[in-house]
């Protein structure tokens, strides 16, 4: 690829995830983020020589003031500072995309590129802002590094030198077109580094310590579902729509998932009070009764329902005993949080604690949260067997009488139904699995909604529709128990959800939103148990969304989105220590499982000492020979060996040693045959055999010849060298 | 400052320039760029959003910020691993006059290319003003530039090693390393345009240039000549070679002349110049004893050009007579290194029956000179 499409194809794409993260989460309006999309990719193609940029500067000068004056006024209209701050961000960086001129534009680019992704983090906190940050990773990577080079080559010093003439400047555009710069190998390496960052980022993300105190957290505002509400109200017409949207994804215990096991009643606000076809919840209501642990890590509330208070050590116990759930529930209108059955512990980070904590009526439990809330509870989900309910009786606790109340509407064949149904029965229990009976035998399920008009709508549903949802069903489950003056409360929830094969959790829908009742049996034994009255073959078990492909392929991909919820958007300091102790102990198990294996190991040696030895000096020999081996490869890397002189070489360096001794050195920069020939220039005794033997010398050195006969000559020379010199050096001078 | 470089030669210069608590650093430099500091100042601003909103998106990007500081610092390391520097500076170098520095630079690795290289020559601690730029060196490949320079007076330079330098990959720091590895370069004095001065000593002089004299020391073989004596002739290079070689032997009584130079200074110019106190009038005699040793080399180069054997004689300095291109560089040498001294120093007496060229500078007076047959106040 060309050195400068190379770059602007990295730069557009680090331009590109940016702006994508900014604008998939809906921070930005429709209408801006088409417009910016279009402009951007327009831009491609808007540069030199197709364009003359500096015609046009004028026009993007106003437009940029004009945006600014548009978004201060809309800031300051709306307060929603930081959306029109992000539509701003989108003019600004559509604005420098056609002003490509110089280096700094490119460098402002990728500043307003990250700028998009800083403000991407509170708008777009979804996985598709995972998945544009890695590719933002890669596509960075090789931008700045192609940016890097080509600003080198652009301003610096890319000059020619030569002797004869003036330094000159070496065409710069012929290097942005040559394709050897950047090739297959470059972006390889520069991809491998990016995964390099990324991991590492990874890392450091895990390992920064979460101190935050969330002073401006933005909170994303609850979900308008169809579903679940806050409230009952029953009438109305039309056609409930099935919402497939994820509320909650919860992991729960093996035996409790699995795609055949049985639906959960995920329990979370609850109704005391009933009139004109409405529940809700009276400020007179039975408070929940709870105890509340702070610690400096998490919360621990522990839900009393009608029982006494527990010492600490007694709750410990009771969490091995029940049934944990791990819950991450997306921000909802409604801050309830929801738990199995019969939630009794509920564990959640100290940062998501609220300031004020608020009224919690009917064993409900609240939380106010603005975004995803990671919590855990235990729970009861097995009720007491039905003889201990039958046998439970005593005196109802004080303000109880809460869930009796029926209004005056309820009509008089509503109340006959009732004493009909239980007649002959004395015990509660025994009259509230008469009640559920008779409404799942006698009456049908459908979504499509009638209007009851002026009529009482659980003696329309009763009497005269005989069919209707599970709101329907519950409530006239609640009127039905009332009427024979059995304590019961509607609940809301969620009913079951998809188990999620590829990484064991329950994902809970929008749609698996229902309605049911809880009976209160006092005494010893008792307390509050599920009745769910809606018709059975309604209601899915886990194994809902069927084992096709695209439902696979839809769970793998929710799969993602839970992770990208649990290890980032959701990680806090729990997490944090949790993960450390983890690793801690991951560690330590593998050191004990190494000191293990080398005792064994030791004791095996002991025992068989030939093996190891023999192991020893085969893996040295391996490695011998592969050093060997890649010293040959890499021979032309390598540095020179010594080259091993010959015998004449060695004889001739003895000369010149003696030679050098007796007054005629050689200079480094003389070469020996030009010392033979200033010896027999000068006359200097010995000349002749000197020049002979540097002859021989420069075949059997550097002609590489070996000729023992010429061995035998040099050493004759050598010889006579050293007696002319030895009788010249004493003769008279 | 027009002061002989030669108390540079030490090689453990670039250690010694160092206190002892420097010494200590680690082996490379880290300068930050301008998009480094940008990047530090987006970590600390995001980091601190971070803190304060809990949003754990924000500490991802803190995340990648980090990496990518950690990233580029790991691959500047790479890229400076295993790479090699040759400086090769011409034959001869002038004062004033400037040459190319030819610069190769061999990346050693096996597998790794080594992108965006400086490499910068070191006087001292400080580099020199210019720097050569290596775009790319292919793993095991070697890659050669050069850069221009001028060093501005005479003298023994050494360059006391080189600096390897690198922004890549993100431009974020300058990572470098020092290496110790010392270059003498000699700059010999400037060339100026100087005519030979007419022969005034007639016994030794010119006419003496046709007398067979006795041959001197052997000087080299150089290709056959018109006139040339056959008695010359080497014959085994002649014969290996292809061409007629003869000896060349230095003629010691052939158009010999005597070239005197004064470099004598009084003691207050030669202390100003110590202590680097350089007044106009101190800057103004310096530059004349420098002109006349540049004058004194460049004539030299003339009559040696011309086939002159050509003696050279200054205080505390004297080159013996001498012919040819290796006496011209034995020439050009001394009076590189020619210090400056008092007039107190001796003057060596100039043969009167030889022709000699005293050259003195002129706005100098000092005490000693010996008389010429030609003296040239420049």
């Amino acid at each position: 690829m060309r050195f400068a499409a190379a770059h602007k194809v990295a730069s557009y794409l680090m331009v590109g995830f940016a702006y994508v993260a900014l604008i998939a989460g809906g921070g930005v309006s429709p209408l801006i983020a088409l417009g910016g999309s279009v402009a951007l990719v327009a831009s491609w193609w808007w540069e030199p020589p197709l364009i003359r940029l500096e015609r046009w500067s004028l026009l993007w000068t106003i437009g940029s003031l004009l945006a600014l004056g548009y978004s201060v006024m809309t800031a300051a209209v709306s307060a929603d500072f930081l959306g029109v701050g992000a539509e701003f961000l989108v003019w600004l960086i559509v604005a420098k995309a056609f002003n490509r001129r110089a280096a700094r534009d490119w460098q402002q680019m990728y500043l307003l590129a990250f700028l998009m992704l800083v403000a991407g983090s509170v708008l777009n906190p979804d996985l598709t802002y995972g998945l544009c940050f890695l590719g933002f990773v890669i596509a960075s990577t090789w931008a700045l590094t192609l940016f890097h080079l080509r600003r080198e080559m652009e301003d610096n010093l890319l000059v020619k030198h030569a002797a004869d003439r003036a330094p000159e400047r070496v065409e710069v555009r012929r290097i942005l077109d040559s394709r050897r710069i950047v090739n297959g190998r470059f972006f390889l390496g520069t991809g491998a580094l990016s995964f390099g960052v990324f991991v590492s980022s990874a890392l450091v993300f895990l390992a920064l310590p979460r101190v935050g105190i969330g002073f401006f957290v933005k909170g994303r505002g609850g979900l308008s579902l169809v579903g679940f509400t806050d409230g009952v109200k029953l009438g109305g017409h039309g056609v409930i729509k099935n919402d497939a949207t994820v509320v909650m994804r919860v992991e729960i215990a093996g035996r409790y998932g699995g795609r055949d096991a049985p639906g959960i009643h995920w329990r979370g606000v609850a109704f005391d009070h009933y009139e004109h076809g409405q529940w809700s919840r009276m400020a007179t209501a039975p408070r929940t009764l709870q105890t509340l642990e702070e610690s400096p890590a998490r919360d621990r509330r522990f839900l009393l329902w009608d029982g006494p208070a527990q010492p600490s050590g007694e709750i410990d116990r009771l969490e091995t005993e029940l049934v944990k759930q791990s819950i991450w529930l997306e921000p909802l209108d409604s801050d309830a949080l929801f738990g199995a059955t019969a939630p009794r512990i509920v564990e959640y980070a100290h940062t998501v604690r609220p300031r004020k904590q608020p009224l919690e009526h009917n064993d409900e439990i609240r939380l106010d949260h603005g975004a995803t809330v990671h919590y855990t509870v235990w729970s009861e989900l097995q009720p007491p067997p039905p003889e201990v309910l039958r046998a439970a009786a005593g005196k109802l606790p004080a303000g109880y009488e809460a869930y009796l109340q029926l209004p005056r509407e309820i009509t008089r064949r509503t109340r006959d139904l009732a004493r009909q149904i239980t007649a002959g029965l004395t015990t509660e229990y025994d009259k509230a699995e008469a009640i559920k009976a008779w409404l799942i035998k006698n009456l049908g399920y459908t979504l499509v909604l009638a209007e009851p008009g002026t009529q009482e709508p659980v003696d329309f549903f009763l009497f005269d529709r005989k069919k209707g949802h599970c709101e329907y069903f519950a409530s006239a489950f609640a009127i039905l128990a009332r009427a024979v003056a059995i304590p019961t409360r509607q609940v809301n929830g969620f009913l079951g959800g998809e188990w999620n094969e590829y990484q064991g959790y329950v994902a809970v829908r929008a749609g698996d939103a229902h309605s049911w009742d809880e009976v209160y049996f006092p005494g010893p034994g008792g307390g509050w148990v599920t009745f769910d009255p809606t018709p059975p073959g309604d209601i899915d078990e886990l194994g809902r969304g069927g084992a096709g492909w695209t439902a696979r392929l839809g769970r793998m991909l929710d799969t993602l989105r839970f992770q990208w919820n649990k290890w980032v958007i959701e990680y806090d300091l729990a997490s944090q220590l949790a993960l450390f102790k983890q690793v801690g102990g991951a560690f330590q198990s593998a050191a004990t499982a190494v000191k293990q294996g080398a005792l064994r190991m030791k004791d095996a040696a002991r025992d068989h000492w030939p093996v190891p030895v023999t192991m020893a000096v085969l893996i040295v020999l391996a490695l011998t020979l592969r050093r060997r081996r890649r010293r040959g490869v890499h021979a032309p890397v390598s540095r020179p060996r010594r080259r091993e002189r010959s015998p004449i070489a060695q004889i001739y360096d003895e000369v010149a040693r003696l030679l050098a001794r007796s007054g005629v050195p050689r200079d480094a920069a003389v070469t020996p045959r030009e010392l033979a020939l200033r010896m027999a220039a000068r006359g200097d005794p010995a000349a002749s055999q000197v020049g002979e033997l540097t002859e021989l010398y420069y075949t059997a050195e550097w002609g590489r010849r070996s000729d023992p006969a010429a061995e035998q000559r040099a050493q004759a020379l050598a010889h006579e060298i050293r007696t002319t010199l030895h009788a010249a050096h004493r003769a008279p001078r | 400052m027009p002061v002989p470089m030669t108390d540079e030669a030490d090689p453990r210069l670039l250690a010694r320039a160092l206190p002892w608590w420097r010494r200590f650093r680690p082996p490379r430099r880290l300068s930050f760029t301008r998009e480094g500091r940008i990047i530090v100042i987006l970590s600390v601003g995001v980091g601190f959003a971070a803190i304060n909103t809990g949003n754990n998106l924000l500490y991802l990007l803190l995340g990648w910020l980090l990496s990518f500081i950690i990233a580029s610092g790991i691959l500047s390391e790479m890229t400076l691993k295993r790479l090699s520097v040759d400086r090769r500076p011409p034959p001869r170098v002038f004062a004033g006059e400037p040459f190319l520095m030819e610069v190769v630079i061999r990346n050693d690795k096996r597998a790794r290319a080594s992108f965006s290289i400086e490499v910068e020559d070191l006087m001292g601690r400080a580099p020199l003003d210019k720097r050569c730029y290596f775009l790319k060196i292919p793993a095991g490949k070697s890659q050669r530039t050069s850069y221009r320079h001028t060093f501005v007076r005479r003298g023994l330079y050494t360059l006391t090693g080189y600096r390897i330098a690198t922004k890549f990959p993100f431009a974020l720091f300058r990572k470098s390393r020092d290496v110790l590895a010392p270059l003498e370069v000699l700059v010999v004095p400037a060339r100026v345009a100087v005519p030979r001065p007419v022969p005034r000593t007639e016994v030794r002089g010119e006419l003496t240039a046709s007398r067979t004299g006795r041959r001197g020391e052997f000087f080299g073989l150089r290709e056959h000549r018109a006139g040339d004596d056959r008695r010359d002739v080497h014959w085994r290079s002649s014969a290996r070679s292809g061409r007629l070689l003869v000896r060349e032997y230095e003629d010691e009584h052939a158009r010999r002349v005597v070239i005197g130079v004064d470099n004598a200074l009084p003691d207050a110019v030669r202390d100003a110049v110590t202590d680097g106190a350089l007044t106009p009038v101190v800057e103004a005699v310096v530059a004349a004893a420098e002109r006349a040793i540049s004058v004194a080399a460049s004539l030299a180069a003339v009559y040696l050009e011309a086939g002159w054997t050509v003696e050279l004689c200054a205080r505390d300095c004297h080159v013996p007579a001498g012919a040819g291109r290796m006496h011209e560089v034995r020439i050009a040498r001394a009076l590189a290194l020619l210090p400056y001294v008092s007039d107190q120093a001796p003057f060596a007496v100039l043969p009167p029956r030889v022709e000699s060229v005293l050259v003195v500078p002129r706005t100098v007076a000092a005490a000693g000179r010996p008389g010429a047959s030609t003296v040239m106040n420049v």
